[in-house]
């Protein structure tokens, strides 16, 4: 079977800063995958590179397609779906039509057929399907601006659900929820992906990426310095390095959550 | 011999020169001190000219010597500076560029009206302040005050270079510039440099006007449109730099010049005997659409922190229904008004269209064009050409009319692609001057200074033009038949406008609004969709220019004007740039419309004390009331119209050391361009 994500030799550079260097990262069907690594190490940068934001050169296959130099809207009907890590829903619209504009493209006729003769579009009723999957129901008439971070970081889900993707690429949606709502927002991911939708995950929620994925890569400096099971991930000693040896000022934001988590990390190292 | 004569006339030139840069620094010194992209600094220049000429001429029934004049004039320029700052800079501080950029057009039509109704439209000869001498340069003589001029700009140029790099006032103004937060965190007050650059600004205006004395007479147009050079000029200056605007305003001025030379050239190009009109104004388009796309991406993007974006765009409720309210009354208001009346309320359906043309692409798409009155100038000269020149009549000539603006607005549409928001609008402007001057002015292919006929429109021989013989119960002429075929384009136009914003293409086209990024990640075509939006656009603004040629008869040039233009933005602002009920008030509120007759038949107030208060309502709707009047009315129940600033803490101030670019906040504030598309 074809991996659903197959991008070999990824690098980015920024003017001197080289932000990304030969990366090579796969997510196979079914799986949940994870990617962690210090501010600054490049996740963000990745997820652009994938979805076309960044120049990036190395190869990138969605489900053995090579994509890597399509633009970013064509590598979404091609099923590839993202979430930012700053939200960036569309602010001038409900939650539904932030929906059905992912919901895929309205053909010619039935542009017309919505413009002269006034037809709604079929699109809105897909949306409340994948509401239903978040548990948001409720909000599907309300404007962004009007909900609280956490709603808003669910909403950006669903709107990334909304266009069936076949691959989805998460960054940092437990940033700014509380502990339970990241319990919650694991166990819906974790369903998401058992229902078949190979996902990569970027989070600074250890507790999360640790509990959930099914494989982890861990980025330092553009580089990739490990990979494998949360198991292994949580000995390997380049993983600790780059972690311990940082300062907790350098580990931002929300550095208590990150600094308790590697901690915690660290301890269980050293009692092994 | 030539080459003698081409230095003869660049020499020429440096005194215009030397007023487009002047003109340019001032929206140089705008920008720098409050992120406004100032398009009224022309009007300030003329406000103080206007002074000036009143002081030294004796308008007041004093007449004063010209020093004190001069004194008193700049005196003048530092009060308009300051009611400027308190007036439109600072109660716009938070306010996204292309708000701001609107109130300057409402500053700028107030001015206008303001001197055309205190001192009439016509031009008024104006003593010199320099001395009057001639010089002789390389064996050509020429009058020296244009050699003073550059030289007097040149030096307060150099100023103000040397005043920003080295005093602390430059620096703080720098400061404020680049981020709002952290320098109000260090204790520097952005309020009080934006003060100061303001009044810096209206000096700089007053001297331009002062300037201008040597060279023009004083009138209320020249001086206003020298703003379109002036900003090609600062557009080269990346709207930072004050000696590179310098330079390219005097350069612009001397090519200027030198093209009249040319003019007088056998081999120049001739229309109806004279040379071809609006190669200069060509060439000023030119100049900008070089410096917006080779200058313009390495603009210092400004860390203001703005709190609000453009208004929402509210979706229409049931817009067959609104309609089954309204066109009956109209229709019938069309039959039994007064002929005056009716008039009034053709001409308000007709710019209706136009601004729902606006509604679509600034509204939805996000984009201020100020060229649409131009694509509708294309469509009405079309049917007034096919017409003289072909003999085809309705509807054949306006659907070619309409198709033709369409395309032609797709065709904008390209190089829009790279350039966004304010800069478009100031593209898009020099577009509209260059429209007029160079082709409805022009004798061969445009109306000449005469007008082109325009046939009545007629369907099987039953003819509906305004002269058709019904008369309806209000007598006169234009006929009702006119006015329910208009009444019955505006009503598909606007069910039409409406309907798109309910379907999928008028949802992407909000989502590109919103986030262009975002709407890319989630499969919106960007690039089509803003393409077919123009296209869309421009279509209804042909539509506009069709009908307003048929309820004229004929077609001139000053009916497409730039500053008619800039008016329709303001209008259309108070009422409602996004939605379908703000297009079509606007139209009803414009000047020569219903309302405005209203005013003239009970009050006897003419369509410029219109303009005049339409300036001030742009500014204080925009503070208090963004969406506009009608759209508030129609979708103001909801208890939230505005989207409220991203709460989001990491657009609001850099976290420190991660550039963390992301989110349209950046976006919005940035004036480069941003490719969303990857090159292959
Ligand atoms: N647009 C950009 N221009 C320049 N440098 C950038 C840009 N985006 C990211 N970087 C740099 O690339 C590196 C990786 O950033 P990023 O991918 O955002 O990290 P992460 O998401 O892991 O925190 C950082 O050093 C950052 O400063
Ligand atoms: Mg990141």
């Amino acid at each position: 079977m074809t991996a659903a994500l197959e991008a070999v030799g990824i690098s980015v550079s920024f003017g001197a800063v080289r932000a990304l260097q030969d990366v090579d990262l796969a997510v196979d069907q079914g799986k949940l995958v994870g990617l962690i690594g210090p501010n600054g190490a490049g996740k963000t940068t990745f997820v652009d590179a994938i979805t076309g934001f960044v120049q990036a050169s190395g190869s990138v296959r969605l489900e053995g397609r090579e994509i890597s130099s399509l633009p970013p809207h064509r590598r979404s009907h091609l099923g590839l779906a993202r979430t930012w890590q700053t939200i960036e829903l569309f602010d001038d619209l409900t939650v539904r039509e932030n929906l059905a504009v992912a919901g895929g493209r309205p053909s010619l006729p039935s542009s017309f057929a919505e413009i002269v003769f006034g037809r709604q579009p079929r699109a809105e009723r897909l949306a409340e399907e994948v509401l239903g999957l978040l548990d948001l129901e409720g909000i599907a008439e309300e404007m962004p601006s009007d909900l609280s971070q956490g709603r808003r970081k669910l909403v950006g889900i669903a709107r990334a659900l909304a266009g069936k993707p076949s691959l989805l690429l998460l960054d940092e949606p437990a940033a700014g929820l509380d502990t339970n709502e990241s319990r919650d927002l694991g166990r819906r991911l974790r369903r998401i992906v058992d229902g078949g939708l190979p996902t990569l995950l970027i989070d600074h929620d250890m507790g999360l990426v640790l509990g959930i994925c099914d494989e982890i890569y861990v980025l330092d400096f553009g580089k990739l310095i490990a990979r494998g099971t949360p198991e292994e991930v949580r000995r390997h000693p380049d993983v600790l390095a780059a972690y311990l040896g940082k300062s907790a000022a350098e580990v931002e934001p929300g550095a208590s959550k990150v600094g308790a988590a590697w901690a915690a990390v660290a301890e269980g190292a050293a009692e092994q | 011999m030539l080459a003698e004569q081409i230095f003869a006339y660049a020499i020429l030139g440096l005194g215009s020169g030397a007023l487009f840069a002047g003109t340019g620094l001032g929206v140089v010194l705008s920008y720098r001190g409050s992120g406004v992209i100032n398009l009224a600094t022309g009007a300030i220049a003329m406000l103080s000219g206007y002074c000036y000429w009143a002081l030294a001429t004796g308008e007041f029934g004093v007449t004063f010597a010209t020093p004190l004049a001069v004194v008193l004039t700049l005196l003048f320029s530092v009060v308009l500076g300051v009611a400027f700052e308190l007036g439109v800079v600072r109660p716009l501080r938070r306010q996204p560029p292309l708000a701001k950029l609107v109130a300057t057009l409402g500053v700028l039509l107030s001015a206008q009206a303001a001197i055309v109704l205190a001192f009439g439209d016509t031009a008024h000869p104006q003593p010199s302040i320099l001395p009057g001498g001639v010089v002789t340069l390389f064996g050509v003589t020429i009058p020296d005050y244009d050699i003073w001029m550059a030289a007097i700009v040149l030096a307060v140029t150099l100023l103000l270079a040397a005043g920003y790099r080295w005093t602390r006032f430059g620096l703080g103004t720098r400061a404020a510039a680049e981020n709002e937060a952290y320098a109000t965190l260090f204790g520097l007050s952005p309020n009080r440099y934006s003060m100061g650059n303001t009044v810096l600004m209206a000096l700089a205006m007053g001297l331009v006007g002062l300037l201008a004395a040597s060279i023009n007479e004083v009138d209320p147009i020249t001086l206003v449109l020298y703003i379109v050079p002036a900003l090609a000029a600062a557009m080269f200056g990346r709207l930072t730099g004050f000696t590179t605007t310098y330079v390219a305003g005097l350069v612009i001025g001397m090519a200027e010049s030198v093209l009249v030379f040319l003019g007088g050239q056998s081999w120049f190009p001739t229309s109806n005997g004279g040379p071809l009109p609006g190669v200069d104004e060509l060439l000023v388009l030119v100049v900008l659409v070089v410096a917006t796309f080779f200058r313009a991406g390495k603009i210092p993007s400004r860390g203001d922190i703005v709190e609000r974006r453009l208004p929402r765009a509210p979706r229409p409720v049931a817009p067959l229904r609104t309609a089954a309210i309204f066109v009956p009354i109209a229709a019938v208001a069309m039959w039994a008004l007064p002929f005056g009346f009716r008039e009034g309320l053709i001409t308000s359906c007709i710019f209706a269209i136009s601004l729902l043309s606006l509604v679509v692409v600034t509204g939805y798409l996000g984009q201020l064009s100020l060229v649409q009155l131009g694509l509708a100038g294309v469509a009405g000269f079309l049917v007034s050409h096919l017409f003289t020149n072909f003999g085809i009549g309705f509807p054949w000539a306006a659907i070619v009319g309409v198709l033709a603006a369409a395309a032609l607005g797709v065709g904008f549409g390209f190089p829009a692609l790279r350039v966004r928001g304010v800069q478009l609008a100031v593209v898009t402007l020099a577009a509209t001057v260059a429209l007029e001057t160079f082709w409805f002015s022009n004798g061969t292919w445009g109306a000449g200074v005469l007008g082109a006929p325009v046939p009545a429109p007629s369907l099987f021989g039953f003819s509906f033009g305004t002269n058709a013989s019904f008369h309806g119960l209000g007598g006169g002429e234009p006929s009702p038949l006119f006015g329910w075929f208009c009444l019955i384009v505006l009503t598909v136009v606007a069910l039409l406008v409406a309907n798109l914003r309910r379907s999928r293409l008028g949802q992407q086209m909000l989502a590109v609004r919103a986030n262009e990024r975002a709407a890319a990640a989630s499969g919106v075509n960007v690039r089509n969709v803003k393409l077919t939006g123009f296209g869309i656009a421009a279509g209804i603004a042909g539509v506009c220019g069709v009908l307003l040629s048929y309820s004229y008869g004929s077609i001139t040039a000053s009916s497409f004007s730039a500053l008619i233009a800039v008016a329709l933005v303001a209008f259309v602002y108070i009422t409602g740039i996004t939605s379908v009920p703000g297009g079509i008030f606007g139209g009803v509120i414009y000047v020569g419309g219903l309302f405005a007759y209203a005013l003239l038949d009970w009050f006897g107030l003419q369509g410029n004390w219109l303009n005049l208060a339409v300036g001030f309502l742009v500014v204080m709707s925009l503070v208090s009331r963004p969406e506009g009047g009608a759209t508030f009315l129609f979708y103001g129940k909801r208890p939230s119209l505005w989207p409220r600033a991203s709460k989001d803490p990491q657009g609001k101030m850099p976290a420190g050391g991660v550039v963390n670019d992301e989110g349209e906040q950046q976006m919005e504030r940035s004036l480069a361009p941003v490719e969303v598309e990857v090159p292959s």
